[in-house]
């Protein structure tokens, strides 16, 4: 019943080009409860918090992008920016599987 | 109202800008959003692929781990995934649990999400793994929707406009053609009432209307001569024949009152048949005219061998001459190939031969030369009469026309229109020309068809 095919969206307008009224695309997001995405949480924040400072302990010599990066991002999950604080942890994880693979 | 041609090329011009407008939305919305949605679509397929390939390596723990790697490296943070054991409890992943409206394997769902207090929108993917774990696989599309919705709008209103064009554009095109169709019609109306010195005005621009405007200008003009030349006939006609008719019904009521014998009746009686086998004689040709002009002849036309039948006619004329004291030289060639109809070409070279006899004074010569030319056969009749006044020559082959020179003499006016008929139904020439002195006429006819090579 909800569910609905990738390609409703040119139908729609194929329809309505042709019928002459406007057919917008039904949105789910009124008709049913939304689900809830963790991974937008300070618990995931200090989750990745952890294991980016792991990574960083055990690599030899991390890129001084990562230390900021990982500093700003606990900050800003500190001060209730957890979405920008979580986006630069992931950032620095990255960096810092790049920089540990081998050459 | 459909059937007025000018409303129906209006809805045909609304409707085809209306269908080029929507071909045109249709490519926009698939070159834009489509190739987004396909995308999004490309990028889940691919990092599922990758999943199933770890649950193959490494079982559950190897999908959970590689779940978890995906989302701590997801720097557009647009990723989702949900693993669930048989029980639909939540094993990995970064939903709080399993939509209840995803309840099909294989399917695409747009599934409501809310991240960090946000109202957000995410395209999944369902897939059912071995052992009764669920998988479910997504990346958020709000900002991919925002920009659809954006793109609706915008086409809608676009269409909205290019309706609104299509109106006024068809309104314009009905006016035009009403307009120039105006034109025609006034014309047209004009010459139905009688004045036929209208035409269709030209509006200088030389295009499609203004061709039709000079076609159909050209053939009021044609038809317009053709009407004089009906005039002019008729009144031909009863000018000349009033002549002949009058003088034998004068001879008949005279013999009929005033005859002292029955011979002298008869005598006056056989004159006045006389006059009127003249006036037939000339009924006979005008009717030979407009049979030759009709075409019904043309199917009787042949490959033929002109050289004999001009050589009788030679002969003919040459005794005909020679009691005129005149001399007919004749140069036809042994073979002489042509195409039509042989007995009206003889009649016409006999026509011209006749009148150059005719108008010859004696001890004149008459020149007689056939021969082939390059587009056909050339048959040349020449005398060294008074010919005609160069004023006159266009005027020649017209009925009854007849010069100053030639009224002293009997006939009709009505030889070199049928030479001139012939000539037109064999799709050659006849070309009439001061030969100093006398006159030269030229028959031209063209070449019989080469026969087809197999």
């Amino acid at each position: 019943m909800m569910s609905l095919t990738r390609s409703y969206g040119a139908a729609g307008l194929a329809l309505s080009v042709m019928a002459g009224f406007a057919v917008t695309p039904p949105s789910v997001a009124g008709q049913t409860a939304p689900v809830m995405v963790t991974s937008d949480t300070p618990q995931y924040c200090l989750h990745l918090l952890d294991q980016v400072s792991e990574l960083m302990r055990l690599a030899p010599a991390p890129p001084p992008e990562v230390t900021s990066l990982s500093t700003a991002g606990q900050r800003m999950c500190g001060q209730g920016h957890t979405r920008g604080g979580i986006m630069r942890l992931r950032r620095a994880l990255v960096l810092l599987k790049e920089h540990s693979l081998p050459p | 109202m459909f059937r007025s041609a000018g409303v129906r090329f209006a809805v045909v011009y609304a409707l085809l800008l209306a269908a080029s407008a929507a071909a045109l939305a249709l490519f926009l919305w698939w070159s834009t959003a489509g190739l987004l949605d396909r995308q999004t679509e490309t990028a889940i397929r691919a990092d599922a692929q990758g999943l199933s390939e770890r649950w193959e390596e490494g079982g559950l723990p190897a999908l959970v781990l590689t779940i978890d790697e995906r989302l701590s490296g997801n720097v557009d943070d647009d990723a989702v995934y949900l693993l669930t054991n048989a029980r639909m409890q939540r094993v990995a992943g970064n939903l709080a649990g399993w939509p209840s409206i995803v309840r099909e394997p294989d399917t695409w769902y747009e599934l409501p999400v809310q991240r960090a207090g946000i109202l957000s929108l995410a395209l999944v993917w369902r897939y059912d793994l071995p052992g009764g774990y669920h998988l479910l696989i997504g990346r958020d599309v709000q900002v991919r929707a925002q920009l659809r919705r954006l793109l609706t709008d915008a086409l809608l209103w676009a269409l909205v406009i290019v309706a609104a064009m299509a109106v006024a554009g068809a309104l314009i095109v009905r006016s035009l053609l009403r307009r120039t169709l105006a034109n025609v019609s006034t014309t047209a109306n004009a010459i139905a009432a009688g004045d036929f010195a209208q035409r269709v005005k030209l509006s200088g621009r030389g295009d499609e209307f203004d061709q039709l405007a000079e076609v159909i200008n050209d053939m009021l003009d044609r038809i317009g001569r053709l009407m004089d030349g009906v005039k002019q006939v008729s009144n031909a006609i009863a000018h000349d024949l009033r002549t002949p008719i009058t003088r034998a019904r004068a001879r008949l009521e005279e013999a009929s009152l005033r005859a002292s014998s029955p011979e002298a009746l008869r005598a006056a009686i056989d004159r006045a048949t006389a006059d009127l086998d003249g006036i037939v004689a000339v009924f006979q040709a005008l009717m030979r005219i407009s049979e030759i002009e009709a075409g019904s002849r043309r199917s009787a036309f042949a490959t033929l061998d002109l050289a004999p039948p001009l050589a009788d006619l030679a002969e003919l004329y040459g005794a005909v001459a020679e009691e005129k004291g005149v001399t007919l030289s004749a140069d036809i060639p042994e073979r002489l190939p042509a195409h039509g109809d042989r007995e009206l070409i003889q009649q016409a070279v006999a026509n011209l031969l006749d009148n150059a006899v005719k108008f010859s004074p004696p001890g004149g010569t008459v020149r007689l030369q056939a021969r082939p030319a390059a587009a056909g056969v050339e048959v040349l009749v020449a005398d060294q009469g008074a010919g005609i006044p160069p004023e006159d020559l266009k005027r020649a082959t017209e009925r009854f026309f007849r010069g100053e020179s030639a009224r002293s003499t009997p006939g009709a006016g009505l030889g070199l229109a049928l030479v001139q008929a012939v000539a037109q139904l064999h799709g050659g020439t006849l070309r009439l020309e001061d030969a100093a002195p006398g006159l030269a006429a030229t028959l031209s006819l063209p070449a019989p068809e080469e026969p087809a090579h197999g």
